[in-house]
């Protein structure tokens, strides 16, 4: 404390000093940050200012579920995909009329242009994959053309002329199962482009260009841009567009308040200068270390502005109400900051541990977020303690003349309440004196309807939803969602991962295979019986050598070509046969080519769209089935997975001779080895993300897959579940930790185990109204929801520790609760109030903002300090006068260790807080660490107790030390 | 990737020598482009009365991976103006599509006639030949470029006559039939083989086939092994023509439906 106050006064002594040096650390930062951003490369041992935009990162990029993802991506060259639905609602056939489709046509070709030269390699391109397109006139039809004649063509070679050939495109896509629900809608009136993207973070550049074109187009139709790539990338951009615009917003209208209030320009520019100052060091400094700028990062600043204007709002307030007694600036100035110093560095503190918390969630984004809001509010209030006691010296006295409330009939004397600020408090304050048994009861009211409401909070979150529901991006998810198939995708992987066939198992599943072999072509083939059994003794002797398949099988295929060599006549034509037999055999291992796999994936299909989240899945099976249709006259009954492996890779084989052969390997491995389900999700919620990874999960308990495959999801829509998992989760328990923190804090500043449970009574009642109230309006517990939990546990204690303590000094001074109330509601609850009002209010137009994290700060702030605010100053005083005795012993002893009570909460919750910890880091089950934990309690007892039976923790006998 | 192109570009010098050694009185530059065209479509499409062809072919995607087919593939010329012919492609590998069979009879003026034999499935069937544009069995060349294209498709322009080559700008005459704007061909001054062919839209060369070595066969000078990249879709197929033969006398009867299901094995090997 006292070395704090030296802080302060030689602020006051050296104001110019002070100022200068302040003035320099900011543009020292300001340069170190902003210089390598203009001139890259100049400066080379700095970083240069990085944005990244992309959600993904909110998992680190070894986590196994990226890893696996990119991997996947990488092995069925799959991209992220840009779609564009276009809707004519004008027109009785949609958009199959010669008009529509001429747009559809020119749109498809402007698309096909969306690509750039990559900075660092001009020969790649960056954008639009222009081969791998989707639109009507760059994908195929199979169909019959005539008696036996299968016919591939494009579908749209170039807009339809008439009416009918218009029709006749739709219905043409309507008969191919992956164009039906993907390219065109099921009700055959609209269609979906899908734009391939090189990399996410070019769907932005992608999107603003298609908008830009779609605007110089006239006609009927509506153009309806989304995807998950899309979402996210514009939802980065325009992050920082509503950086840019609500943090002045908020300031503004916080500085607008605090004129009202204190009515002096010169004084309330101070919090507005620390308030700047602190985000500017804060973010100079994130950008110097090398830390990118997501999303998270991006918000630092609206977080931290209100926390360091809280402090100076208080100094002023109480700087406020006293000038007038002293007209001394250096006097009150010292008051004041006596008075104040304490409460204030452990509001500070809360707030930094309530942040700090969140570097131990898993999400390293989450972690940088934490650290340096941690690192702003510490900034804050260091440019409080200085820079504010400098800068009022600054000020001429005579400018401050009529500054302050004026007490016109001395300071002893209550002063009339002639302020509505005043007017409430003042009944406030009769009300809490007299209602004690009231408001205990509401409290209870709502706190029980708090828990029963929080018990309803659902844990969901959908990226896509952090856009308003009139956001264009939503209309577009909520159209092209109802229409077609789904537009989140997810990719239901199947790999084998189990142990290879054994030899032994081999050779006589081989043996099996090629008596049937031999059985049904021994009629055609003569000659065959002889040869087989031939090759069967081969194999038997390889087999019998330990050799593996694959060993077997090279030594049998150059057994077969030897004899071929040598043989003539029939002989040949049977060595031949065998030839087949064993290049089949060969490609056993070409899983996806093997009609159980087929058939399995079509079973898994049906079960993935029975979950009805699933709006359209397509795999390599769908593709066999159309082919094998068409090849067979196009009927119905054709439409199945052929009988052997032969059947489908001709199937396959023939799908090759179209013009677009590669989107055969977006579902499966040139090795057929390794495939995928493309799942269309008409949700993004991680709820019905989860809904259908359960419903695939007990299907293959109940149908184990064939070839010991083994199913495994990746796609941005299940990445998306994993990391809001983690970070929901991992957000709850570093909650936790923050909670018990700051209430081992408490403790230590009031040195009372009760003092300290009472402080965090409202912050606890604050916490259970927000999310009681969240679980009874519906409204999700997501990504953004998590986060403030951190800023709710920082704020919501900041008042407690501002009235307890000043009730506690007023006490002192008064001896009686009775006689101290009045006052305590006087000057600082009129602080406390005043506080409420100004940032409560300057976060409102928040709520305004087109993102909706931004409106649920909004909503935070103003809930927060409102709620905490109230339960601050309604449920407290009744406390005190409930609890005076035992809050006011007449004797007591100074030491924490004498207090056998506070003693042991102390200890409790130190030890939850190492347990909450440590269960963190280690992965240390529960039950292991419950009983650790509770083996220490007894211990943690006793020797609370023995430490307060100590001597010198006898009361004195004369009076009270404290 | 540079490593890369300075093979491919080691592997261009040595055919372009060896292709102007092979040469020694070498006639006064044409300067018909016409000429030039038909006798580049013959020395490609139609030298002998027949031919066969064993063809290893390896399709190589954008990220290096490899798929291998085998196949036989025969030529019967049905006249002598360079316009009729009939071929037969019978796939030996992988061993599950072995035995598929690609027959067309090739026409000047009017749609091929196309059959696809599907052993495993037991079907013939007839492939409307609108398009020829489309891949030859997987493959970055197209059946347009086993088969040639009609000379008549395209205008045709000498665009330049270099120490080696005829320089030929080719443009189709029906845009919409087709995805490219216009294609190049280098034809070897020496032997009329068109050695390189660059496919062009919004002036940039996006598809590539080039002739990686030539020899000499019975005395007709034939390309052993071709490549044909598409930076659009990425990657490259090479195909290498292990045995050619001509003049082997196909007979005209095994080009017929009769025998897409029983193939002429003798004809095959």
């Amino acid at each position: 404390m006292n070395r704090g106050m030296r802080m302060v006064e030689f602020s006051m002594n050296r104001p110019r000093l002070v100022t200068g040096v302040m003035i320099a650390m900011t543009a020292v930062l300001l340069l170190l940050a902003a210089l390598p951003t203009l001139f890259p490369g100049v400066f080379f041992m700095l970083p240069p200012l990085r944005v990244d935009t992309d959600p993904e990162n909110m998992l680190s990029s070894d986590e196994p579920v990226r890893v696996f993802h990119n991997q996947m991506k990488k092995a069925l060259t799959l991209y992220d995909i840009v779609v564009v639905g276009v809707v004519n609602d004008k027109d009785p056939d949609g958009v199959f009329n010669p008009a529509s489709l001429e747009k559809i046509h020119r749109l498809t070709e402007f698309a096909k242009t969306l690509r750039w030269p990559r900075r660092d390699d001009p020969t790649q391109y960056d954008g639009v994959v222009v081969s791998e397109l989707l639109a009507p006139s760059t994908v195929d039809n199979i169909e019959q053309g005539g008696l036996g004649e299968v016919r591939f063509e494009w579908l749209m070679p170039e807009p339809p002329r008439t009416r009918e050939e218009a029709l006749a495109i739709r219905d043409k896509a309507m008969r191919l199962p992956f164009l039906k629900g993907t390219l065109v809608s099921e009700s055959g009136k609209m269609i979906s482009l899908y734009l391939p993207i090189t990399a996410k973070d070019q769907s932005y550049r992608v999107y603003s260009a298609l908008r830009r074109e779609i605007a110089t187009y006239d006609g009927d139709e509506q153009y309806h841009i989304t995807g998950l790539p899309v979402a996210n990338d514009t939802f980065g951009v325009e992050m920082f567009i509503q950086m840019a615009i609500s943090a002045p917003l908020a300031m503004l209208v916080i500085f607008l308040l605090m004129l009202v209030f204190f009515r002096k320009l010169v004084l309330i520019v101070s919090p507005m200068i620390v308030a700047i100052l602190s985000v500017i060091w804060t973010m100079g400094l994130l950008v110097i270390t090398g830390n990118t700028v997501h999303i998270m990062s991006s918000m630092i600043p609206i977080f931290i502005m209100p926390i360091a204007v809280l402090d100076s709002i208080h100094i002023l307030s109480e700087f406020f109400e006293r000038y007038q007694l002293t007209k001394d600036r250096r006097k009150t100035l010292t008051d004041v900051m006596r008075t104040l110093f304490m409460p204030m560095l452990y509001t500070t503190l809360t707030s930094m541990a309530g942040f700090t918390s969140l570097s131990l969630t898993p999400i390293p984004p989450v972690q940088v977020f934490g650290i340096f809001v941690a690192i702003g509010i510490a900034a804050a209030w260091f440019l409080t303690m200085c820079f504010i006691p400098a800068y009022i010296m600054f000020i001429p006295q005579k400018k401050l003349e009529n500054f302050g409330a004026v007490h016109a009939a001395g300071a002893d004397e209550k002063p009339a309440a002639h302020t509505p600020v005043e007017r409430i408090l003042g009944r406030l304050d009769r009300f809490t004196w007299r209602r004690v048994k009231l408001i205990f009861a509401g409290a209870a009211v709502l706190a029980v309807l708090s828990v029963y409401g929080m018990s309803t909070i659902v844990i969901n979150d959908n990226p896509t939803k952090w856009f308003k529901a009139s956001h264009p991006i939503r209309v577009a998810d909520t159209v092209l969602n109802e229409h077609f198939g789904g537009t989140y995708m997810a990719y239901l992987a199947l790999r084998p991962t189990g142990a290879a066939e054994s030899a032994e198992d081999f050779l006589a599943g081989m043996r099996e295979r090629l008596e049937a072999f031999v059985r049904d072509h021994e009629g055609m083939s003569p000659g065959l019986v002889e040869a087989a059994a031939a090759l069967r003794e081969n194999a038997d002797a390889a087999g019998a050598r330990g050799a593996d398949a694959d060993a077997l099988l090279a030594e049998a295929a150059d057994f077969i070509e030897e004899r071929l060599a040598a043989a003539a006549g029939d002989a040949a034509y049977a060595w031949e046969d065998l030839a087949r037999f064993i290049g089949v055999e060969r490609q056993r291992g070409e899983l996806y080519k093997q009609p159980e796999t087929l058939r399995y994936l079509e079973q898994m299909q049906q079960a993935l769209e029975a979950t009805a989240i699933v709006g359209k899945t397509n795999s390599i099976a769908d593709l066999v089935k159309t082919v094998h249709r068409e090849l067979f006259e196009g009927a119905d009954e054709a439409y199945r997975i052929p009988d052997t492996a032969s059947a489908v890779a001709q199937c396959l084989l023939t799908f090759e001779s179209s013009h677009r052969p590669n989107d055969l390997y977006h579902f499966v491995t040139p090795d057929y080895r390794e495939g995928s389900i493309w799942v269309q999700l008409k949700s993004g919620d991680n709820q019905d993300m989860n809904r259908v990874v359960n419903a695939i999960a007990a299907f293959t308990t109940e149908n184990p897959p064939p070839f010991g495959l083994e199913p495994e999801w990746f796609g941005l829509t299940y990445i998306n579940v994993v990391w809001q998992d983690k970070m929901v989760w991992g957000m709850a328990q570093s909650f936790l930790g923050a909670f018990l923190i700051v209430l081992l804090m408490m403790i230590v500043l009031f040195r009372s185990g009760l003092w300290g449970l009472l402080s965090m009574i409202p912050l606890s009642l604050t916490i259970a109204l927000i999310y009681g109230v969240m679980g009874f309006a519906g409204k999700d517990y997501d990504m953004p929801v998590a986060v403030l939990s951190a800023l709710t546990l920082g704020l919501a204690v900041d008042f407690a520790i501002h009235f307890l303590a000043r009730s506690r000094e007023i006490y002192a001074e008064k001896g009686t609760w009775a006689e101290a109330h009045s006052e305590v509601f006087g000057e600082p609850a009129r602080a406390i109030m005043r506080n409420v009002i100004v940032v409560a209010v300057g976060f409102l137009p928040l709520l305004l903002a087109p993102l909706v994290p931004y409106i649920t700060v909004g909503f935070f702030m103003a809930a927060i300090l409102f709620l905490s605010g109230a339960t601050t100053l309604v449920l407290l005083p009744a406390l005190i006068k409930t609890l005076e005795p035992l809050l006011f012993p007449k004797t007591r002893v100074c030491t924490v260790t004498c207090h056998c009570g506070t003693c042991i909460v102390s200890g409790l919750a130190a030890v939850a807080v190492v347990a909450v910890n440590v269960q963190q880091f280690l992965h240390l089950g529960w039950t292991t660490l419950s009983w650790v934990s509770l083996a220490v309690l007894p211990l943690i007892a006793a020797s609370c107790w023995l430490l307060s039976r100590r001597a010198q923790c006898a009361p004195p006998d004369d009076k009270p030390s404290c | 990737m540079k490593q890369h192109a300075m093979i491919r570009a080691a592997l261009v010098a040595t055919l372009v020598t060896a292709l102007t050694q092979g040469v020694t009185a070498r006639a006064q530059d044409l300067t018909d482009v016409n000429e030039i065209v038909k006798r580049a479509n013959h020395a490609a499409y139609y030298q002998g009365k027949d031919g066969k062809a064993v063809v290893k072919m390896t399709i190589r995607d954008a990220q290096g991976r490899e798929r291998q087919r085998e196949l036989t593939i025969l030529r019967l010329n049905t006249d002598d103006r360079d316009e009729g012919q009939k071929f037969y492609v019978y796939l030996h590998a992988p061993a599950d599509v072995r035995g598929t069979v690609f027959m067309v009879h090739k026409h000047i003026g009017r749609d091929d006639d196309r059959w696809l034999y599907l052993p495993g499935l037991d079907v013939v069937r007839r492939i409307a030949a609108s398009d020829e544009r489309t891949s030859f069995v997987g493959s970055h060349f197209f059946y347009e470029d086993v088969s040639g294209r009609g000379l008549d498709e395209d205008d045709h322009e000498l665009v330049e006559t270099t120490a080696n080559f005829y320089v030929v700008k080719n443009t189709p005459k029906d845009p919409r039939q087709v995805e490219f704007d216009s294609y190049k061909v280098y034809v070897h001054k020496g032997t009329f083989l068109p050695v390189k062919i660059e496919y062009e839209k919004g002036g940039k060369v996006y598809r590539t086939a080039q002739a990686l070595e030539v020899q000499e066969i019975q005395g007709y000078q034939t390309v052993t092994r071709a490549k044909m990249e598409d930076i659009n879709i990425g990657g490259e197929t090479v195909m290498e023509y292990t045995t050619v033969t001509y003049e082997v006398g196909l007979p005209d009867n095994i080009f017929t439906e009769r025998f897409l299901r029983n193939a002429p094995r003798e004809y095959l090997r």
